[in-house]
């Protein structure tokens, strides 16, 4: 399954991608001039969190064993059977927020508006993600899970000592920090 | 009449259920499956019944699996199981069959509790239970005859129901014996914007009150109630909406029931391993002795998919998460339940900004116990798995309790080593 990860050395916090999110997924137009002008007002799917002076964009991980899923109250939120993606069917949500209350990543975002909870598809029916695509600094990148898993492993084995503190946390745990 | 076998019955087919029969097939696909509920129907959404009943919401929405799809997953439908016999592993039906089993698992949730006022006499018509599908089509075609409705209960489904209803444009008054709407749940204090905010949609609240008499009219259907505190309100359809008592009868003689509980371990086996319980009929002894049940939907799937992964195993997995944390939309204002006041907690709460926001923490030895954020729900999700991991929050309470707050942010680079978060390729300084 290939998800959106992110390069924390790179990310400056310049919150781009989730202006292209919220433009491109979001809003009637599409540009960044009748976006601002639309009501409601365009939603973005991916957030730029940070302190301490580090920042990074977060969207969904796409969980092997989301829990949010098994809290949908409608069955709004599935998994595609093809991509493995996990994605809200609009058609479904009554925008009761349960799903917001079970991602532990805080990555459902509620739209009242239109009453539709919000979360990263990554794109899946487009060519490329938005937010990848806009990154200045390119921070974000679109990787395969199995390989970033792989390769977080084979960093862990290098460097055995330096990984005291950060344990691997559920299936698809792909910190490559420290 | 013989006996049928399976490796596994399940005694009802709402989410517990029916997830514990999914999850069985699925972990071991060579056993046989029974499952058996005495609706007709099952493999909808009990959670859009409110919807469904105030005509807004297409039948085809409400379902998300019906029987027939897997020949390992056999359906009994419209039978109720009448008595369990646990030296010969066996089921009575009321058709009188016996069904054998290897293992069991009991999901036959709760019940409203009908008040005793309508058990004396002879029940009119119009009142109603809300809990299953087939009477909820009753309701439905019931209701628009019959406009001015009476909720009883102003917990969860009675809270919910009401606002379905008042949004549909029904005359509504929701009846709660305790002083303020989810009373097991909310403070005095976090339950007020809301309640005024159920108000101000037209739903009158009648609180530390109860129907104590009733009225009929010429056709047997009931025309007005009496409240305890002295007022008829006009009532052409009487709902039910308060608890959700699990009906046990037929385990009478198992030594399986408590107290009238039903009591399960964190792995959900009863005291006899071959038999689990899952969802509202059961509660969950956790560490320390207490008893616990979150009656909510999403406990009711995830016990369910683990009792049926469980069923077979040697060494079965306990239960990773027991939080009772529920959301609610009610009618534009956002509630997030954390859970109730636990013995001995504290309280954390912050009003405001402007009225109908309200963020407060139950605290026990500098951990979230429960809580409850209403018109703000930020950091949810986070905020959700980090009372759940136990971590002690002391430091950052202030910060969460904030509003607009981003959990996460706040929550993160402490201890909690919340750096995980992201899908991250590359560190800083790496
Ligand atoms: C109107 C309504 C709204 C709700 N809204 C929410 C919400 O917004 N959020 C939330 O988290 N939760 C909500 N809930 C609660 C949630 O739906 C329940 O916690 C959940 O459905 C419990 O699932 P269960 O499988 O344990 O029980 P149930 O779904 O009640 O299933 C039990 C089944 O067992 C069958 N059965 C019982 N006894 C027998 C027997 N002897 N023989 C054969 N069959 C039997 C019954 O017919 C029934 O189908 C709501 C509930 C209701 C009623
Ligand atoms: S929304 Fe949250 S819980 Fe659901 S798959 Fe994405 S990261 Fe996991
Ligand atoms: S907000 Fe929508 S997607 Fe989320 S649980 Fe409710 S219905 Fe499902």
């Amino acid at each position: 399954m290939d998800v959106i990860a992110v390069h924390v050395d790179r990310c400056v916090g310049c919150k781009t991608c989730e202006l292209a999110c919220a433009v491109e997924r979001g809003s009637e137009g599409k540009t960044l001039l009748s976006a601002v002008r639309e009501a409601p007002q365009p939603q973005a799917r991916v957030r730029v969190e940070g302190a301490g002076g580090v920042s990074f964009a977060i969207q969904c991980r796409h969980c092997a064993d989301a829990p949010c899923l098994d809290a949908c109250l409608t069955g709004a939120l599935a998994r595609d059977a093809e991509s493995g993606l996990v994605r809200v069917n609009d058609d479904r949500c009554i925008g009761c927020w349960t799903c917001v209350m079970f991602c532990p990543y805080g990555v459902i975002f509620p739209w009242p508006e239109r009453k539709l909870a919000l979360k990263c598809d990554r794109c899946m029916h487009m060519e490329s993600s938005a937010c990848v695509d806009s990154c200045p600094t390119q921070a974000l990148e679109i990787v395969n899970v199995e390989k970033l898993a792989d390769a977080y492993a084979e960093k862990r084995r290098s460097a055995a000592m330096a990984a005291s503190g950060i344990g691997i946390d559920g299936a698809v745990h792909l910190d490559l920090g420290k | 009449m013989g006996r049928a076998d399976y490796d596994l019955v399940v005694v009802g087919g709402g989410a517990a259920g029916l997830n514990a029969a999914f999850s069985c097939r699925q972990r071991f696909p060579d056993k046989r499956v029974l499952l058996i509920d005495r609706e007709s129907e099952v493999g909808y959404y009990r959670t859009l019944l409110p919807m469904f009943m105030a005509g807004n919401l297409n039948e085809d929405k409400l379902f998300f699996w019906k029987s027939g799809d897997d020949e390992n997953l056999d359906t009994r439908l419209g039978v109720q199981v009448r008595s369990l016999d646990r030296a010969a592993k066996c089921l009575t039906l009321d058709t009188g069959e016996t069904i054998g089993y290897a293992r069991l698992v009991l999901a036959c949730g709760g019940y409203p509790i009908v008040p005793p006022v309508f058990e004396r006499a002879v029940t009119p018509e119009g009142v109603f239970p809300v809990r299953g599908l087939s009477v909820a089509r009753e309701i439905k075609d019931w209701l628009p005859q019959r406009r001015d409705i009476v909720v009883l209960g102003g917990g969860l489904v009675g809270s919910k129901t009401s606002v379905f209803l008042r949004l549909a444009g029904f005359n509504v008054t929701l009846v709660e014996k305790e002083a303020h709407i989810l009373p097991t749940v909310l403070s005095a204090d976090t339950a007020r914007p809301l309640q005024r905010h159920l108000e101000n949609m037209g739903v009158q609240v009648k609180t530390e009150t109860t129907i104590d008499q009733f009225k009929a009219d010429a056709d047997g259907a009931v025309s007005s109630v009496h409240l305890a505190t002295g007022e008829w309100l006009p009532c052409g359809t009487f709902l039910v909406g308060i608890g959700s008592t699990p009906d046990l009868a037929f385990l009478d003689g198992t030594g399986l029931v408590e107290d009238g509980e039903l009591v399960v371990s964190p792995t959900l086996q009863t005291h006899d391993p071959e038999i689990f319980g899952v969802g509202d009929a059961i509660y969950i002894r956790v560490a320390g002795g207490d008893k616990h049940n979150p009656w909510t939907w999403p406990q009711a799937v995830n016990q369910g998919k683990l009792a049926g992964a469980n069923a077979f195993l040697d060494s079965p997995m306990p239960l990773k998460r027991t939080t009772r944390v529920n959301a609610q939309n009610i009618a534009g204002v956002p509630i997030m339940i954390l859970g109730g006041p636990g013995v001995g907690s504290s309280i954390e709460a912050r009003p405001g900004p402007g009225d109908g926001v309200w963020r407060e923490f139950f605290m026990h030895e500098g951990c979230i116990v429960g809580g409850a954020l209403v018109g703000d729900i930020s950091g949810a999700g986070p905020l959700h798995f980090t009372m759940a991991g136990g971590a002690d929050v002391s430091e950052t309470t202030d910060e969460l309790l904030k509003p607009r707050t981003r959990a996460f942010g706040a929550l993160a680079w402490t201890s909690l080593g919340q750096a995980r978060r992201a899908n991250i390729i590359s560190a800083k300084g790496s």
